[in-house]
């Protein structure tokens, strides 16, 4: 649960509350391995109270002190006995400035010595286990041995330091399964002298500061939770003394406040912060209390706006309670209400809105618009662990969806409708081109999704390598637009029956049959491969309630039962393939088996 | 200004909270060994949970040169002052 105000931060209440903690709370585990060359007995109790908070329990691996290149080269270490989920790398800044003063060769062969050894633990890592790496940054240190001239002389640790991290960040970006731990960004939030406790370094090999330890372990746990698909989707912002100052309303167009200097800034400035957001892939929706002409007038003819009519994927202004208008939004997205941020300046709206979608994330703006910006980076809603192309698309796809829908309404029946959409398939065995944009499905899919396993963008590059595994992927365009990357089929053949692992599917395309093409494909390459029967399995969780009789519909029978799953069987004769509004794409044959 | 009773009050406070004990009773004469759970982890933590309490700081050789409880006090009282 992403929080809608900044989190108590003070070790001595996060120690205490870590001792409360119990291993039977219900909460899904994480799975992880702390690996560091500074003592890490503090940061475990906290790290596992900051995930308590976050709805996770922590089972945590924590690995001998400064081992972490004896953990990760030997195949039989606890690491590796252990089999975590992820992998924490933490380097401490003052380990790296002992081994730089015992150095004895040039600070750019140091810079490579480093680096190289720093990627070869993430490469074996990645050969003894399918853990996701989380890699620290460095904390730029505090000792300058040139002054200002650190940053011009490459001897210099500090330059070093600078050089290593961007070394790091680069390698990062280029590797599937490594993510960053941005230390260096938390230690310059702190400020580096409140960061570094030098005598506890001395005393204790303890990696910071102990008053800030708690924001290096939020940190992790924003990542560790952003891996595990909880994120934000859609912004929904108010438009009155919110997105401008004063009310369109009374005031007129000439009458608010909106302008790129002066009082009118603030607002300015959250219009910019928002289209950024918008451009990393969040949706942004307005409900406003307004005459609907009224609202649009800004967003068609104030000179100021920064935010275009186009950029709203959802627009509702009227009379109507703001959380009706939220459920209404929330129904055109198909998206799930914790997935979404509502904005408005009104304490009443918010508490409102609080208590009739608890889930709805709310944050308690501050009273001054100026504070707008700096309060919801604070929050840090928006963390992700992936980033495609899709992303960039995809306020446009929801535009073209609410269209979609406006179509919808004037055909006599759904199949009608279908059919004019002029539907276009292409079902896949995994591709390299695909792989992001298939870990991010993976990691974000929460409702349709029948058994919820998170695999991570270098596991799905091993199954599509794996040619006793079928990993497919589904994309679907039609008249109005494309949809992109949408379903993920995970499908392996054992003897004569063919098992579906994982089967996920973005909400965007409810009720289009796509699954029921899929299902056909699938059978149809149960015969064709000489499979007599399919299985599948369905994993309950909180949200995928929508999918429980997936198999059921599909004319599967129910074989065993369990209180958090139900597994299915059907013969591939008795399978009576479903009716589709759709065909494959001519231009791409469907492959499923490994080439 | 803190009398020597408040700051005993506080004290014992934070040793019960760190050692996870609210029955504990400090003597000047006691040392780590008679405390369940004093350790060097929860002695980091002890020492935090001071400086923090009691708006001090403490210095490395002043940490390590410990004896007992009635040292780990005077040497409290003498920088509350």
């Amino acid at each position: 649960m992403l929080s809608d105000r900044p989190l108590d931060l003070d070790y001595r209440r996060l120690l205490a509350a870590s001792r409360k903690l119990t291993t039977d709370s219900g909460k899904p585990v994480l799975k992880l391995a702390l690996l560091s060359d500074a003592a890490t007995q503090q940061i475990v109790p906290v790290l596992a109270a900051n995930l308590d908070r976050s709805g996770f329990s922590a089972s945590i691996y924590e690995g001998p002190f400064d081992a972490i290149e004896l953990e990760a080269y030997d195949p039989s270490s606890g690491l590796y006995s252990f089999n975590p989920a992820s992998v924490v790398i933490l380097n401490a800044t003052q380990a790296l400035h002992a081994s730089f003063a015992r150095r004895k060769i040039s600070a750019v062969d140091f810079i490579e010595e480093t680096f190289a050894r720093m990627t070869g633990v993430w490469n074996a890592i990645q050969s003894n286990c399918q853990a996701t790496i989380i890699q620290s940054t460095f904390a730029l240190p505090l000792e300058r041995y040139f002054g200002n001239y650190d940053l011009k002389a490459p001897e210099s640790f500090y330059a070093v330091t600078l050089g290593l991290n961007a070394r790091i960040v680069e390698a990062a970006r280029q590797r599937k399964g490594v993510l960053l731990n941005d230390v260096d960004g938390v230690a310059s939030l702190v400020g580096r002298k409140h960061f570094f406790d030098d005598r506890f370094w001395d005393m204790w090999k303890t990696f910071c500061s102990l008053d800030w330890l708690p924001h290096l372990a939020q940190n992790l746990t924003d990542i560790l939770v952003a891996m595990q698909g909880r994120g934000v989707k859609c912004v929904v912002v108010d438009l009155d003394n919110t997105l401008w100052g004063g009310v369109i309303g009374d005031d007129g167009l000439e009458g608010i406040v909106l302008t790129a200097h002066g009082e009118g800034e603030a607002f300015y400035r959250l219009q910019l912060f928002l289209r950024e957001l918008l451009r990393r892939g969040v949706i942004l929706a307005v409900c406003s209390k307004n005459d609907e002409v009224n609202a649009l007038l800004p967003f068609e003819s104030h000179p100021d706006m920064v935010l275009r009519r186009e950029d709203i994927s959802v627009f509702i202004a009227n009379w109507d309670d703001k959380a009706s208008n939220i459920r209404q939004i929330q129904q055109v997205l198909n998206i799930a209400f914790d997935s979404m941020v509502f904005l408005d300046d009104n304490p009443f709206e918010r508490n409102l809105v609080r208590e009739l979608l608890p889930d709805v994330i709310v944050p308690e703006l501050p009273q001054d618009p100026s504070d707008y910006v700096r309060f919801l980076t604070q929050l840090n809603l928006f963390e992700t662990t992936t980033f495609s192309n899709e992303d960039l698309q995809r306020a446009e796809m929801y535009r073209v969806e609410a269209q979609r829908r406006e179509a919808a309404a004037s055909y006599a029946s759904a199949d009608e409708f279908l059919q004019s959409l002029e539907m276009q398939i292409v079902v896949s065995r995994f591709d390299p081109f695909q792989l992001t944009r298939i870990a991010q499905l993976i990691q974000r899919s929460n409702q349709f999704n029948l058994v919820t396993r998170r695999h991570s963008e270098a596991e799905c590059e091993r199954m599509m390598n794996d040619p006793s595994m079928i990993p497919l992927y589904v994309k679907l365009s039609d008249r109005l637009g494309d949809h992109g990357l949408i379903s993920v089929v995970i499908l392996e053949i054992q003897e004569e029956s063919l098992y579906i692992g994982d089967w996920l599917m973005s909400c965007r395309v409810l009720s289009r049959g796509v699954e029921q093409y899929v299902m056909n494909t699938v059978f149809m390459y149960a015969a064709e491969v000489g499979a007599t029967q399919v299985f599948g399995r369905y994993a309950r969780t909180q949200k995928n309630g929508m999918v429980k009789d997936f198999y059921r519909q599909f004319g599967f029978t129910l074989i065993s039962e369990s209180e958090d799953s139900t597994s299915w069987s059907l013969s591939v004769q008795a399978y009576q393939p479903a009716r589709v509004h759709m065909k494959a794409f001519e231009e791409k044959q469907t492959e499923i088996a490994a080439s | 200004m803190t009398t020597t009773n408040d700051l005993h009050e506080r004290l014992t406070d934070v040793f019960r909270e760190i050692f996870q004990d609210n029955s504990l009773v400090l003597r000047d004469d006691m040392t780590a060994d008679e405390v369940e759970n004093w350790d060097s982890l929860s002695h980091i933590n002890l020492i935090v949970a001071l400086e923090n309490e009691f708006s001090i700081r403490f210095t490395t050789g002043e940490v390590t040169g410990l004896k007992n409880v009635g040292e780990l006090t005077a040497l409290v009282l003498s920088k509350v002052g």
